[in-house]
C-alpha cells in the first residue's frame, strides 16, 4: 500500500506518441503543505505528465508516483488523489447530484458526501439541474467537487481556472491555499504564470517536455537580476565612470536610457555625482515574472508576426 | 468490487437510455408476436387444406395442433435482442465518447475491475431486456394465435430461458465490441451491418457451398441456433423419428439453418462474446486516455 506521505515524485519521465516526444526526461517532486504550480506553454507536455501521474497514460520510460506508489497500486485511488483534468467528463443528461452519486459509490463514500462537496464548491442550488446546461465555470466547479468526493490527500488540477470568472478564480485561490495548509498536496497546472502567481508557493516550469525551472517562486524572482534604468545628461561619461568601478553590465536602451545590472540605484546616482553627470530620471526595474517565464519557455510553436498589411494596387478607375 | 457495481448500476439508471431502447424493443417484440400468430394461422389453414398426411403422421397430431408459433417466436427473439446488444455496445464506447471514462478510471482500483463491474451490470440489464422481450412477444402471440399453436407450459419456460440467455449473451457481445471499437457510431453501424446483412449473406454463401454446418459456429448463426433449435425441439416434441432433412428445413424456417443444438449454440456464442470482450479488455487496458 501507499505510504501516506502525500509526496508526488516524477522521475525521468518520458512519453513518446509516435514520432512526437511529448515529455522528455522530466523530474520533479511535489511536497505536501504547499501549492505547486506546474507551468508551461500550450503543448509543453503538462497534461500528458499529469495523465501519466494519474495512470491514464502509460509512460514510455521513467516513473511517476503518488505516496511512493504508481497510481495503479494505490488501492482505492479516489481516497488518495483527486483530479480535475478537464471540464468535459460529464454525461449531459445526468444531474450534478446524480453525477456525484455515481462516483461516490465508486469511491466508496456515503451519498451524503455528494451534497457536501456540491455545497463546498457553491453548486448546492444547481444540484438537480442537468450538467448539459452548465456553463464552463460551473462544470469546472463540478469537476472539482468530483475530485473532492473521497476527501483526498493529494489534489491534481489541470488548468482549473479555465472558464472561471474573476470571482471564481479568487475563490479557487483561497480554497487551494487552505487545502494545502491542512498539510495536503496541491499540484495545479497553468499556461499563465500570472494566473497562478498569487496562488502557488513552488513552481515547476517546463517547455518542450523538459524541466526549465523547479523550486520556490521566490527563488525564481531572485534569479532575475534587477536593473537600474537611468537617464543621464551624458551617457558616455556615466558609462565610462561605471566601467571604471567594475560595473560591466551596461546596456543602452532604444529610448536613450542606460540599463545597469548588478548594482542598486544609489550606487549609480553616487557614481554619476562623482563623474559630474546630471541625472534626469532613475528607477529600479520591477521583477517581471511573466517576462522571465517567456524567456524560459520561449520558442516552442512561436508564430511569426503578421506581415504588414499592404494595400493592393488597384486599377486606375478608382 | 461491490462499490464499482453500484456505481455502474447508477450510471445506467440516471440516464434515459435504458428505457429509450426498451420501448422500441417491446414494440418490436409485440409486433413480431402479433404477426407470428397471424402467419401461423394462415399457414395452418393452408396446411389443413392440403395433403400433409406425411408430416401429420410423424408429428402425431393434425395440422391445427402444430405449434407453428414457435418459429415466429424464435425469429422474434433473434431480431429483438439487437436492442440489448446496442445497449451493451454503448457501455464503454459511450463513456469514451463522452470522456467520462477518465473519471471512471480515476475512481476505480483498476481498469479490469471497472470493466468487470460494467459487465456484471450489463448482464443484469440483458436479463431485464430478455424478460421484457418474452413478455411482449408472449402477449402478441397469445392475442393472435389459436390455443393449439401455442407451446405448453414447459415450452414457455424453455423459450423464456433461452430468450433471457440470448439477450444476456447479445448484451455481453455488445459490451465487448464497444470496448474493442471505442467509437459509438462505428460500433453501432458495424454491429447492425454484421447481424442484419453481412452474416446473412455469409449464410447464403455457405449454404450454396454446401457447408451449412459452418453457420452454426458464426456469431449470428450460433445465437440464432440458441433460440431456433429450442423451437424446433419443442415443435417436434410430439414426434417420433424425424427425417434429418425435415429437421433441417424446420431449423431454416426458425431462422437457424445449420445450427447446432441449443446448448451448443449458446456455448459457441458465449465463446464469441468472450473473445470480443477479451479483445476489448486488452485494448482498454493498455489504452492511453488522453
Amino acid at each position: 500500500m501507499h505510504d501516506g506521505s502525500g509526496l508526488i515524485a516524477v522521475q525521468n519521465l518520458t512519453k513518446q506518441f509516435g514520432p512526437v516526444t511529448a515529455v522528455h526526461n522530466l523530474s520533479f517532486t511535489v511536497s505536501p503543505g504547499s501549492v505547486t504550480g506546474f507551468l508551461g506553454p500550450n503543448g509543453a507536455g503538462k497534461t500528458t505528465t499529469l495523465r501519466m501521474l494519474l495512470g491514464l497514460v502509460k509512460p514510455t520510460s521513467g516513473t511517476a508516483t503518488i505516496n511512493g506508489r504508481p497510481f495503479q497500486q494505490l488501492g482505492q485511488p479516489g481516497r488518495v488523489v483527486g483530479a480535475v483534468l478537464e471540464a468535459q467528463g460529464f454525461h449531459p443528461a445526468r444531474s450534478a447530484r446524480n453525477h456525484l452519486r455515481v462516483y461516490a459509490a465508486a469511491v466508496g463514500v456515503p451519498d451524503a458526501q455528494a451534497d457536501q462537496v456540491l455545497g463546498l464548491v457553491g453548486l448546492g442550488s444547481a444540484a438537480d439541474r442537468k450538467v448539459g446546461g452548465f456553463s464552463l465555470g460551473m462544470k469546472q466547479r463540478l469537476a472539482l467537487a468530483t475530485a473532492l468526493l473521497g476527501d483526498p490527500q493529494v489534489l491534481v488540477l489541470d488548468e482549473p481556472a479555465n472558464g472561471l470568472d474573476p470571482e471564481g478564480i479568487a475563490w479557487l485561490r483561497t480554497f487551494l491555499q487552505s487545502y494545502a495548509r491542512m498539510g495536503r498536496t496541491v499540484l495545479i497546472s497553468s499556461h499563465l504564470l500570472a494566473e497562478v502567481e498569487q496562488t502557488v508557493d513552488q513552481v515547476v516550469i517546463i517547455s518542450r517536455g523538459q524541466t526549465m525551472f523547479y523550486g520556490p517562486l521566490d527563488q525564481l524572482r531572485q534569479s532575475q537580476q534587477k536593473r537600474v534604468l537611468v537617464q543621464p545628461s551624458d551617457i558616455n561619461a556615466l558609462a565610462t565612470a561605471l566601467r571604471a568601478e567594475g560595473v560591466q553590465a551596461i546596456e543602452q536602451l532604444p529610448d536613450g536610457r542606460l540599463a545597469v545590472s548588478g548594482v542598486d540605484s544609489r550606487h549609480v546616482a553616487d557614481t554619476a555625482l562623482k563623474a559630474g553627470v546630471s541625472i534626469y530620471g532613475i528607477q529600479e526595474e520591477q521583477v517581471d515574472l511573466e517576462r522571465l517565464f517567456f524567456q524560459l519557455t520561449s520558442g516552442q510553436y512561436a508564430g511569426y508576426a503578421p506581415a504588414p498589411y499592404q494595400q493592393q494596387q488597384q486599377g486606375g478607375w478608382a | 468490487m461491490g462499490n464499482l457495481v453500484q456505481a455502474e448500476l447508477r450510471k445506467t439508471t440516471t440516464t434515459g437510455l435504458w428505457w429509450g431502447l426498451l420501448i422500441p424493443t417491446a414494440v418490436l417484440a409485440l409486433g413480431w408476436g402479433l404477426a407470428t400468430g397471424l402467419l401461423g394461422q394462415f399457414f395452418v389453414d393452408f396446411a389443413s387444406s392440403n395433403d400433409v398426411d406425411e408430416v401429420s403422421d410423424f408429428l402425431g397430431v393434425s395440422p391445427d395442433q402444430w405449434k407453428v408459433s414457435l418459429f415466429g417466436m424464435a425469429r422474434a427473439i433473434n431480431i429483438s435482442t439487437i436492442f440489448p446488444m446496442i445497449f451493451g455496445a454503448l457501455a464503454i464506447s459511450g463513456e469514451i465518447n463522452r470522456r467520462t471514462i477518465t473519471t471512471t478510471f480515476l475512481t476505480a482500483p483498476s481498469r479490469m475491475q471497472s470493466m468487470l463491474a460494467k459487465m456484471l451490470v450489463y448482464v443484469m440489464w440483458g436479463a431485464i431486456y430478455g424478460l421484457a422481450i418474452m413478455l411482449f412477444l408472449g402477449i402478441g402471440v397469445v392475442i393472435t394465435s389459436e390455443p393449439g399453436q401455442l407451446p405448453d407450459a414447459g415450452g414457455w419456460m424453455m423459450l423464456t430461458l433461452v430468450c433471457v440467455l440470448s439477450s444476456i449473451l447479445m448484451t455481453m457481445f455488445g459490451v465487448g465490441v464497444g470496448a474493442l471499437i471505442p467509437n459509438v457510431a462505428g460500433t453501432i453501424v458495424l454491429l447492425l451491418l454484421y447481424f442484419l446483412v453481412i452474416e446473412n449473406v455469409l449464410h447464403l454463401v455457405l449454404a450454396y457451398l454446401e457447408v451449412p454446418s459452418v453457420i452454426g459456429f458464426l456469431p449470428n448463426g450460433s445465437i440464432n441456433g440458441l433460440t431456433g433449435s429450442v423451437s424446433v425441439d419443442l415443435f417436434l416434441s410430439t414426434a417420433g423419428v424425424v427425417p434429418k432433412e425435415i429437421e433441417d428445413v424446420l431449423r431454416a424456417i426458425a431462422g437457424a439453418g445449420g445450427a447446432l443444438d441449443w446448448w451448443w449454440s449458446g456455448l459457441v456464442f458465449l465463446a464469441w462474446s468472450g473473445i470480443v470482450f477479451a479483445g476489448g479488455w486488452a485494448s482498454t487496458q493498455s489504452k492511453d486516455i488522453t
